[in-house]
């Protein structure tokens, strides 16, 4: 029988034997189980041994060497704790590195940390760093590059959004050279988790005092090297000697900018000018399908759109206006029309099937007769004529999506104008408008999200949805370590969300990229995190 | 002499052609109620083949788009778009500049150089990068892209004016009638005006022609009109990813416009060589 | 044929009256542009700018002075050559632009040695052999090269030759350095409405041209067919499309916006493009300064040319002729 062993090897949490006892009864699933004791500092690997999983291992041999072109939007990355958009990280993840690594499989693995330990009661945090680790100018990385980077997260100036995200550390200790503890003035099970998101990459310690401009002084302690950065054009990154860990299988990759024209970037595809695209929607499957020589990647993702609505503004602080547009909604259909059904639909409260935490509230029933009467409660008997502001971010399936919206609601005598903006003037109002469709990208836990977007008074609450109840319950699940517990606590979370009609929130989009044949070890990624490292060509 | 001859007649075979064609476009935007077998706006079955059926037994007889809407009836109400507003801005294009061409070619002096170098100035512009820089100013709607090309093509069309009325002014019975006493305004509307007309009607039809296409130009570019709205520029932007695979998505739009310009150009063509005979 | 003006006075008038022309065109950019200082600091600043610090930036860059002074400094500024940096590419605005407008010079170099020798040759040969089967068909050809939009042949040319042929790649972005055949498209498309323009005008003077008395002479003095095409025939007719292919450069830099759009080629066309759409201010005011700078420039040269040749064409059709808005 083999047992379970922390990754430093220090006493197993508490938790760690009851879920154990769990397992064999299914109270909880395999991913529930390893995810949640990855958190807990158990290493995976004796985990996938306690299951009886077989261990992975690649299919072909590996080659070594070769260039690989990606076609993606070059975007500035000065700061990456401000970075507002995944294609700029995914430039910087070359080079810098995370705490932990969470794989398309949303377990977490060690990174720069190599292991991490909860207190019993989740509120203290000790981390251990990986020892040898060298920055790519030579300096040696300690807990005072970690401790830098905390502290610029969470500082009251701070304007990234890794201040909402960590706003439950209250102090960073250090404990040694390669050792440190977090103090949390609230439990949070899901820690080593958020330290992935995109915005937490790990910066030198210099990094303000030399400008605070990435790109001019690209250190990292990753597998690459930046050697050029030009926004809107391309970014050069070639494999670096002296790095940690087993070294990149590419020699260099080129990152190109081939505007935001899909097909013209499916075309560039076939025509051999790039080997990866970054992301494709449900329009271009079948010009992909018609080439020999390119695959398609696709993996289920949380990534969502909301067509929220203020609830403070006229008329949605009527909560029966609220009510009919949602009831007159058709999920399905958009979801089957706007993005060719390859997806989830979503039932308004945000919370995927997929998420461990997930309740199964379901979707509301269409209902176009109730709609029109609660319209006439509330005073538009003779219809309403509202104004939807989109900016595409994501690409055209947002306003394919908003349009047959406008075709749902207008059963029930809404008539819905479409605002559609250039993504870069979208954003300036993005909080703003009293009705707006936002992009959501995919976070591996539903209550990131709600914790960001949801909870009174948070930075990307863009709805202004304040609900106590809401926010005790969403307290509640961000403390609890099981999922099976946890999910009986999001039944609250998610049914206080749905009744409130915040929004319409249609469907959970798959996520769609493209490769050459010849691209090995490149998977597409739920929130479009690609390390390149691992990948090579055939 | 016996080829002039046949190649008059060849032009003016055209000219009826075009005409007819022009015709019936004006028709079916008119008609576009009656004449569209679905809803332009309703989804249904997405990119369906020309000739499929779909639910409730209708047929798609040029296919659906990408979002299920049928493509003929989208083709029909897109009509509507680009005839309304390209007539809309070559209209007030030719009020504005007929306007000022006749004032400037006649009373001549500060007015006529001020007036020709403001139109000079807006002439500077590659036409596209006006609209451009003038949309990014005022936004994008259906409303913007008229005052966009009217301001765009009213510079051209004062010049011809105020060079037609220079020349027409110049003739006899115009002295004459100056001679006579006659009020400036009477001369201009009855004397200039109506000699000026055959030119000017050349020139509009060719004109609405080019507001046409730069409708289509700036509905590609999603300068244009929002969707829903049915715009053959953006049904061929929408399209044209898709194009090798469903080659209807662009290819009736495509000759739908080029089949209306093609017909302004050949009534142009006649109606210039009718001003040149007389 | 009465006196030919010297070149010289021809230049100097022509030239006098492109900078009067460029000021005015300056004042008219930055007023549509700049004419709200708050709104302007919004765009450079960002999403999450607070108003005070819109304030201090407005205070910073001079926005609260009177808007004639802004004007002025901008002027200075933009004749001396800082134009300034791009909010969205955060690089300096001229080491922005001159490669690009390089890359659009290229296409727009193509477009016109296309559309030269094609147009004018066709446009002969047609007009030569007036209402034959090969003239009906040439002009056919051409009037239907001139209705099709720029974006409806980019459209169906790269359906044909790119995705069911195989023949030429999709997009010209140049991206593993310069290539020939990435130009082949762009510059297909661009020459295509112009080149069956200017052959229709060719033609079309080609014909006034036989038909006039002097050919006449020359025919009854016995001059063969060839010798009276190209000696008397071809000096004539040509006036009009020489000037003409001059005038077409406003329009090509037009239609380079769609095409470098449609083809993702990295030139003046796209730049500007994505200036609006990111709300570049600045950019956007250099990008059109210097497509009509390109614009008077070849209007001056057009100018000089035409005052030179002097052509008997009545003045409200070459009115007409030249302007295609």
């Amino acid at each position: 029988m083999v047992t379970l062993q922390n990754k430093d090897g220090s006493p197993l949490h508490p938790a760690v034997n009851y879920m154990c006892e769990k397992m064999p009864r299914r109270e909880i699933d395999r991913r529930g189980f390893l995810r949640t004791i990855a958190w807990l500092g158990v290493s995976v690997s004796s985990a996938r041994a306690f299951l009886e999983l077989p261990t992975e291992a690649h299919a072909q041999p590996v080659k070594i060497g070769g260039r690989l072109r990606f076609a993606c939007a070059i975007q500035e990355i000065s700061d990456p704790a401000l970075a507002a958009w995944t294609e700029g990280a995914n430039l910087y993840r070359n080079c810098l590195e995370f705490l932990t690594e969470v794989d398309a499989d949303n377990i977490t693995h060690p990174y720069l940390a190599e292991s991490w330990k909860p207190s019993p009661d989740l509120t203290v945090w000790e981390f251990k760093l990986r020892k040898g680790i060298r920055w790519s100018n030579g300096d040696a990385f300690t807990s005072e590059d970690v401790r830098f980077n905390v502290e610029r997260w969470t500082s009251k100036n701070s304007k990234s959004s890794n201040r909402t995200a960590f706003a439950a550390i209250s102090d960073f200790e250090t404990i040694d050279t390669h050792t440190f503890r977090l103090h949390l003035n609230r439990p949070v099970a899901s820690l080593p988790e958020q330290f992935y998101a995109y915005t937490c990459p790990i910066l030198h310690r210099t990094f303000d005092d030399t400008g605070a401009n990435w790109p001019k002084n690209p250190l990292g302690t990753g597998p690459f090297t930046m050697t050029d950065f030009r926004v809107g054009r391309h970014a050069i990154f070639r494999r670096r000697e002296g790095y940690w860990g087993t070294p990149a299988f590419l020699d260099e990759i080129q990152y190109i900018d081939m505007g935001t024209d899909l097909a013209a970037q499916v075309a560039a595809l076939a025509a051999g000018q790039a080997d990866v695209l970054y992301r494709l929607t449900p329009s271009e499957l079948d010009l992909l399908a018609k080439l020999p020589h390119a695959k398609l990647l696709e993996e289920n993702s949380a990534q969502t759109l909301v067509l929220r609505m203020q609830v403070d503004q006229k008329p949605f602080d009527d909560i029966r206006v609220r009510r009919a547009i949602v009831l007159a909604a058709d999920n399905q259909r958009m979801l089957s029309i706007a993005y060719r059904g390859m997806g989830i639909p979503g039932a308004n409260h945000h919370v995927a099937p997929m998420h461990p935490e997930y309740f199964p509230v379901p979707p509301l029933k269409r209902d176009v007769a109730q709609a029109r009467s609660l319209l006439a409660e509330a005073g538009y008997a003779n219809g309403l004529d509202l104004t939807l502001t989109l900016g595409n971010t994501q690409g055209k399936w947002e306003q394919d999506t908003a349009q047959i919206l406008q075709q749902n609601v207008a059963e029930a005598g809404i008539r819905i104008k479409l605002n559609v903006l250039p993504a870069a003037q979208y954003w300036p109002v993005w909080d703003k408008a009293p009705f707006a469709l936002t992009a959501w990208a995919h976070r591996p836990l539903a209550i990131m999200t709600l914790d960001l977007a949801y909870r009174s008074g948070a930075a990307w609450n863009e709805s202004h949805f304040s609900d106590a109840e809401f926010d005790r319950a969403l307290d509640q699940a961000l403390a609890t370590l099981l999922p099976a517990e946890r999910s009986k606590t999001m039944e609250t979370v998610e049914r206080r969300l749905q009744d409130s009609a915040v929004m319409v929130q249609p469907y959970f989009a798959r996520n769609l990229a493209a490769a050459s044949a010849n691209v090995q070890g490149h998977r597409a990624h739920p929130s479009q995190y690609y390390r390149m490292d691992r990948v090579w060509l055939n | 002499m016996k080829c002039r001859r046949h190649s008059q007649r060849q032009t003016s075979v055209s000219a009826l052609c075009g005409a007819a064609a022009v015709i019936g476009w004006l028709l079916v935007a008119i008609l576009a109620d009656l004449l569209a077998p679905l809803d332009p706006l309703k989804s249904m079955t997405p990119l369906a083949l020309p000739g499929a059926t779909g639910e409730g037994g209708v047929t798609f007889w040029l296919g659906t788009d990408l979002l299920g809407r049928d493509i003929l009836s989208r083709l029909i109400y897109g009509t509507r778009t680009v005839v309304v507003l390209s007539a809309v801005a070559t209209l007030s294009a030719y009020v504005l500049g007929v306007g000022a061409g006749l004032f400037a070619g006649y009373v001549r002096g500060f007015a006529d150089t001020a007036l020709s170098f403001l139109a000079n100035v807006m002439l500077s512009f590659p036409v596209l990068v006006l609209y451009i820089v003038v949309i990014t100013a005022i936004g994008s709607s259906a409303t913007n892209v008229v005052l966009a090309i009217a301001f765009g093509s009213a510079p051209v069309i004062f010049r011809v004016t105020r060079a037609l009325t220079i020349d027409i002014s110049k003739r006899d019975f115009v002295t004459v009638a100056i001679g006579l006493g006659e009020a400036r305004w009477r001369i201009l509307a009855s004397d200039i005006l109506p000699n000026a007309a055959g030119p000017l009607t050349a020139d509009m039809c060719l004109r609405f022609g080019y507001s046409a296409v730069a409708v289509g130009a700036l509905g590609f570019l999603g300068l244009g009109p929002p969707p829903p709205t049915p715009d053959w520029g953006s049904m061929i932007s929408d399209g044209r990813g898709l194009a090798i695979v469903y080659p209807h998505l662009i290819v009736f739009p495509c000759l739908a416009i080029s089949s209306l310009m093609l017909a302004m150009s050949l009534v142009a063509d006649g109606l210039h060589q009718l001003s040149l005979a007389r | 044929m009465g006196r030919q003006p010297p070149v010289l006075r021809l230049f100097s008038k022509a030239v006098g009256g492109a900078c009067a022309t460029m000021l005015a065109v300056s004042l008219l950019v930055y007023l549509t542009l700049e004419f709200n200082g708050a709104d302007v600091a919004a765009k450079v600043l960002g999403p999450f700018s607070a108003p005070d610090q819109r304030y201090a930036w407005m205070r910073e860059h001079g926005y609260l002075e009177p808007l004639v002074l802004r004007y002025l400094r901008w002027l200075a500024n933009f004749v001396a050559g800082n134009w300034g940096t791009s909010t969205y590419y955060k690089e300096d605005i001229l080491a922005l632009v001159a490669p690009r407008l390089a890359s659009s010079s290229i296409l727009a170099a193509g477009a016109l040695i296309v559309i030269v020798p094609f147009s004018i040759v066709l446009g002969v040969i047609s007009g030569v052999s007036e209402g034959s089967a090969l003239d009906r068909a040439v002009s056919s050809a051409a009037i239907l090269a001139t209705s099709l939009p720029e974006f409806a042949s980019a459209a169906l040319l790269t359906a044909l030759l790119v995705f069911w042929l195989n023949w030429l790649p999709g997009t010209s972005t140049m991206s593993t350095g310069f290539s020939w055949r990435e130009l082949v498209l762009p510059i297909a498309v661009l020459s295509l409405s112009s080149a069956g323009y200017i052959a229709r005008i060719t033609r079309a003077s080609i014909i006034d041209v036989m038909a006039s008395p002097f050919v006449h002479t020359a025919r009854m003095k016995g001059c063969s067919w060839r010798r009276v095409v190209l000696r008397h025939a071809l000096r004539h007719a040509l006036i009009a499309p020489v000037t003409l292919v001059l005038l077409q450069i406003p329009w090509i830099l037009s239609n380079v916006v769609i095409v470098e759009v449609f083809f993702a080629y990295k030139g003046l066309g796209t730049l500007l493009y994505e200036a609006s759409l990111n709300s570049d201010i600045r950019l956007i005011e250099a990008c059109s300064m210097v497509s009509v700078i390109a614009v008077v420039s070849t209007q001056v040269l057009a100018d000089v040319i035409h005052g030179r040749l002097n052509p008997r064409i009545a003045p409200w059709a070459d009115d007409a002729l030249r302007s295609r808005a």
